[in-house]
């Protein structure tokens, strides 16, 4: 598979795409979930897109050959953004504090046509509670060019984790 | 100044008073170090534990790593297929013998010495052994040491640290046929996948037995997954829902109004090919069950906690959860999908994708109940040597329960069935005023 060149762009159906597009990809939904933005969260996916994070034994198998923490077709991720406006999304009222910092961003041809897979790497600092909670991983997308900006087909989260550590529930979006 | 660990707990653990209908459990019960250690030798290093489902290691030299009851284990098939729960600790010195999660292999290697044991608990070599003055016996005492007892039901692996714990099926009594009524679901039988969700929580691990089995909190904590299911265009009723005591301190919430279960009962998030799919397979458990068995197999929910630390989620789907508790304040969670060994590809995304929507984590619910193990956790440092106030009520249903009435889902006399076990086992103390009603309620035969 070719990476990007020197440049840091990539050919996608007749387009070119800078990294540094992509990272501005990432770094605007890093500001979207860390200021509560769900309604702008959800913008970013095109419809039929899947939001999924693996467990932390994951090992590359197929989709639904193992079981996942987030498992999400359209209908789940709207309904996730749903909940996550709601007062009684009890775990995230009151909101978690989130930083996110997103890096070693890298692009790859997708397999589909017309598609780009992103990989990059976060860390997500999460403060609730009085505990301060570390996540880090990699996320492995695939976006699609669109005349408004890129948008999600895959928004795919691993964990770098061997288990979820104390307190770490997954009740925000990683 | 005595540490807080050597100090008495004060109080009886359970304050029961049948003239004014109340249940009352001593919070200590949640944070004390001294009920923690007294727990782990009653409780954990007595009676029988939740290992882990025999498909895990689906083939000969399969092993996991997994703690319980704070002792690192080796979970393996040996080479010739019999599962073994071995200690994880080179009888030489101690060391951890194997550092991998999991993976195959006939043999393990400590890498401190270099001795080296076969999966059936047999010593394969150590090295320059002419040092030692009898091999033969050297080789006999240093064999691995193995968890001492061992049994398996409908491929649900226990153990128990204790030698002299009564047969397994003993201990499980009325919960087993749920472990087999969920087995009879597929003409196939069920396994487990990989994909498992390991997670910890800053709760005690009765918060999360208590929470499983607590009808009441479902619609208020789940508000947002209630409405959920509703613009999905299914209804969510607690009526006419009841929970059980099924003896030993396990019990079963019996829910038929809290959501569709694939392949068995169908709801309109699930898709019309579905449908079909549910209809052949409804009548396929007829055939192989019987109507009154299939009825109880397929129409049901159930939540069956199986005392200490095993809770199945026979609901949406299928799901195996473990507790391991770390501190009086700390709980290790492991979960486990089960689906049918054989199963439409369809059928299994849809399974997939419903059963982690609400459970786990990452779902749309379950984040909300760890919320409230955490939240009650730490409210309960509010009440800390209070005295009186330092008691949290389960009396919900009492009223029933006198006059001899099934106990609902709603209700909280599962709980109230889970610490009296617990006080017993546990011997932390009961206050009883007035008498106890012959009408408590045991047990349920579907067979």
């Amino acid at each position: 598979m070719t990476q990007a060149d020197v440049r840091g762009s990539i050919e996608v159906a007749g387009r070119t795409i800078t990294r540094g597009e992509v990272e501005d990809f990432l770094y605007e939904e890093a500001d979207i979930l860390d200021a509560w933005n769900y309604d702008g969260w959800f913008a970013l996916f095109e419809e039929g897109a899947r939001y999924e994070v693996p467990t932390t034994d994951y090992r590359g198998w197929s989709l639904h050959a193992g079981g996942s923490f987030v498992d999400d077709d359209y209908d789940l991720i709207k309904a996730r953004v749903k909940r996550l406006k709601s007062r009684k999304a009890h775990a995230e009222n009151p909101h978690s504090r989130t930083h996110r910092l997103v890096s070693n961003v890298r692009l790859f041809p997708g397999e589909e046509d017309g598609t780009l897979r992103i990989r990059a790497s976060f860390v997500v600092h999460r403060a609730r509670d009085g505990q301060f909670d570390t996540y880090v991983g990699w996320y492995e997308h695939v976006v699609v060019p669109t005349d408004e900006g890129l948008k999600y087909r895959l928004r795919r989260t691993i964990l770098g984790h061997e288990a979820l550590p104390v307190g770490a529930r997954l009740s925000f979006i990683l | 100044m005595p540490s807080e660990a050597s100090e008495r707990v004060a109080g009886p653990m359970l304050v029961e008073d049948w003239e004014q209908l109340t249940f009352r459990v001593n919070r200590e019960a949640y944070r004390s170090p001294e009920i923690f250690a007294r727990e782990r030798v009653n409780i954990w290093l007595r009676t029988w534990l939740y290992l882990g489902h025999e498909t895990e290691i689906p083939n000969a030299n399969d092993f996991k790593v997994r703690t319980i009851a704070g002792r690192p284990l080796i979970f393996c098939r040996d080479a010739d297929g019999e599962v073994r729960a071995w200690l994880n600790s080179c009888p030489h010195r101690g060391t951890v013998l194997c550092r991998e999660n999991e993976g195959s292999q006939k043999r393990f290697q400590c890498f401190y010495h270099a001795w080296t044991f076969n999966n059936d608990g047999t010593v394969a070599a150590i090295p320059d052994d002419g040092a030692y003055e009898d091999v033969a016996s050297l080789q006999q005492n240093m064999m691995l040491r193995s968890v001492p007892r061992l049994e398996i039901h409908e491929g649900y692996v226990f153990i128990s640290f204790n030698p002299d714990v009564p047969p397994l099926l003993e201990h499980l009594g009325d919960a087993a046929d749920y472990m087999t009524m969920i087995e009879q679901q597929h003409a196939s039988g069920v396994t487990t996948l990989p994909g498992v969700q390991l997670y910890s929580v800053r709760g005690n691990w009765k918060l999360a037995v208590e929470n499983a089995m607590d009808g009441y909190h479902f619609s208020p904590t789940h508000n947002t997954f209630v409405g959920y299911l509703r613009e999905s265009g299914f209804a969510v009723t607690d009526d006419n829902q009841f929970a059980y005591n099924l003896g030993n301190g396990h019990s079963l919430l019996v829910l038929t109004g809290h959501g569709g279960r694939i392949s068995m009962i169908w709801e309109p998030r699930f898709g019309e090919a579905e449908k079909v799919r549910t209809e052949e397979h409804r009548a396929e458990m007829v055939e192989r069950l019987g109507e009154e068995r299939a009825h109880y197999v397929a129409d049901e929910s159930h939540i069956l906690f199986v005392f200490p630390n095993l809770l199945l989620f026979d609901i949406e789907g299928l799901s195996i959860r473990q507790l391991e508790p770390v501190a009086p304040g700390h709980t290790d969670v492991r979960a486990w999908q089960l689906v049918p060994r054989e199963e439409d590809p369809e059928s299994r995304a849809l399974r997939m994708k419903t059963v982690v929507s609400f459970v786990g984590p990452g779902g749309l619910a379950t984040p909300d109940d760890i919320e409230a193990y955490e939240a009650v956790q730490r409210g309960i440092e509010a009440t800390k040597g209070a005295g009186d106030l330092d008691y949290s009520d389960m009396s919900r249903g009492m009223r029933d329960e006198v006059k001899g009435e099934q106990g609902r889902s709603i209700d909280e006399g599962a709980m109230r069935g889970f610490w009296r076990e617990w006080e017993q086992v546990v011997d932390g103390g009961l206050e009883v005023t007035g008498t106890r009603p012959e009408s408590f309620l045991e047990g349920r035969n579907v067979r």
